[in-house]
């Protein structure tokens, strides 16, 4: 996760005012911090480039049909918890599945449209992957913060 | 919880905004085929109803903190409600969600060194009062992580005038 890449106050000041409005013009970002519209937009590609930042829109989880948000910790037996971890990731419901330390051996957020698949996601799809010893779900019942705006950066994907 | 009615049309902008919200709505609407008006009302729509939010989104040369770790939390059942908000008050929380399970209170939380992740979250969650345990993981890899799609909660919903 180490990087050369080096940002400075005025890059800082960029991403602050896209924080607070991604879909302002780079006129509007270089009236408001005294540059040309030129600097914000070279700013702005040459982070975007380095895999550092990405304005964008998120949704909902809600507006792609998902109803249920919930955890599920996996205990590992006998396999890499990164090779059972690489195969739970390849299902569309598992949207952040991370190797961890304690207990349990793998962390995954999951979505559902609805409780009705619960079933067969634990009992049909997560127990064909090979390796699972225990499977520990816990079902977000409201969720009170969830800040989206820091994140690992995948490569920009062409075109 | 109701689902909200999506068309193609909301589809299709909510697919071209998540990959770069930096598009004119001219280009979006010259692409789409629809008129300037049309793309400038339902993105409005769509920020209002909190199915979409606009976010810069920086990767951890910018953000400082490089690692991920999550915290299970057991408090006590009829105290739950006030120790998340309280939880979610602390700098290093990015996420707090009630739930089911092992656990009632799961925090999600950004941290640069060990020291300062019990420092700043795992100790003091545990001195709130009515937290009778937590346990704390620390991701040392991750295989998959999807940043563009969230729970917007209800203070994200900041609308804006776009274009």
């Amino acid at each position: 996760m180490t990087s050369d890449f080096v940002v400075d106050d005025i890059d800082r000041s960029i991403v602050d005012q896209l924080r607070i409005n991604g879909r302002a013009t780079n006129q509007q970002i270089a009236d408001h911090l005294g540059l040309t519209a030129t600097t914000v937009s070279s700013r702005i590609r040459r982070m975007e480039d380095a895999n550092q930042l990405r304005v964008v829109a998120v949704s909902d989880f809600s507006a792609h049909g998902y109803n249920v948000l919930m955890e599920v910790a996996i205990e590992v037996d006998g396999r890499a918890a990164s090779d059972v971890a690489a195969d739970l990731a390849k299902f569309p419901e598992v949207f952040a599945a991370h190797v961890v330390t304690g207990r349990y051996d793998i962390d995954m957020l999951v979505v559902l449209r609805d409780f009705d698949e619960l079933p067969g996601l634990l009992l049909d799809k997560f127990s064909q992957v090979a390796g699972i010893r225990s499977m520990m779900p816990a079902i977000a019942v409201d969720v009170i913060k969830y800040k989206f705006d820091v994140a690992p950066i995948e490569e920009q994907v062409p075109e | 919880m109701t689902a909200p009615q999506l068309d193609d049309l909301d589809r299709q902008l909510i697919d071209i905004l998540s990959k770069d919200a930096r598009v004119s709505n001219r280009k979006i609407a010259a692409d789409l085929g629809v008129t300037e008006g049309t793309v400038r009302g339902r993105i409005k729509r769509l920020q209002q109803d909190g199915l979409i939010a606009f976010t810069a989104i920086t990767g951890f040369s910018l953000s400082n903190h490089a690692k991920l770790a999550f915290i299970g939390v057991q408090a006590e059942v009829g105290r739950v409600r006030d120790v998340a908000r309280q939880i979610a008050e602390m700098p290093l929380v990015t996420g707090v969600m009630i739930t089911m399970g092992q656990f009632n209170i799961l925090a999600i939380c950004v941290f640069d060194e060990l020291e300062n992740l019990v420092e700043q979250a795992s100790d003091p969650i545990l001195s709130i009062s009515g937290v009778h345990h937590v346990e704390t993981s620390i991701a040392v890899k991750t295989l998959k992580y999807n940043p563009r799609v969230v729970r917007i909660t209800e203070k994200d919903r900041v609308i804006d005038n776009g274009d």
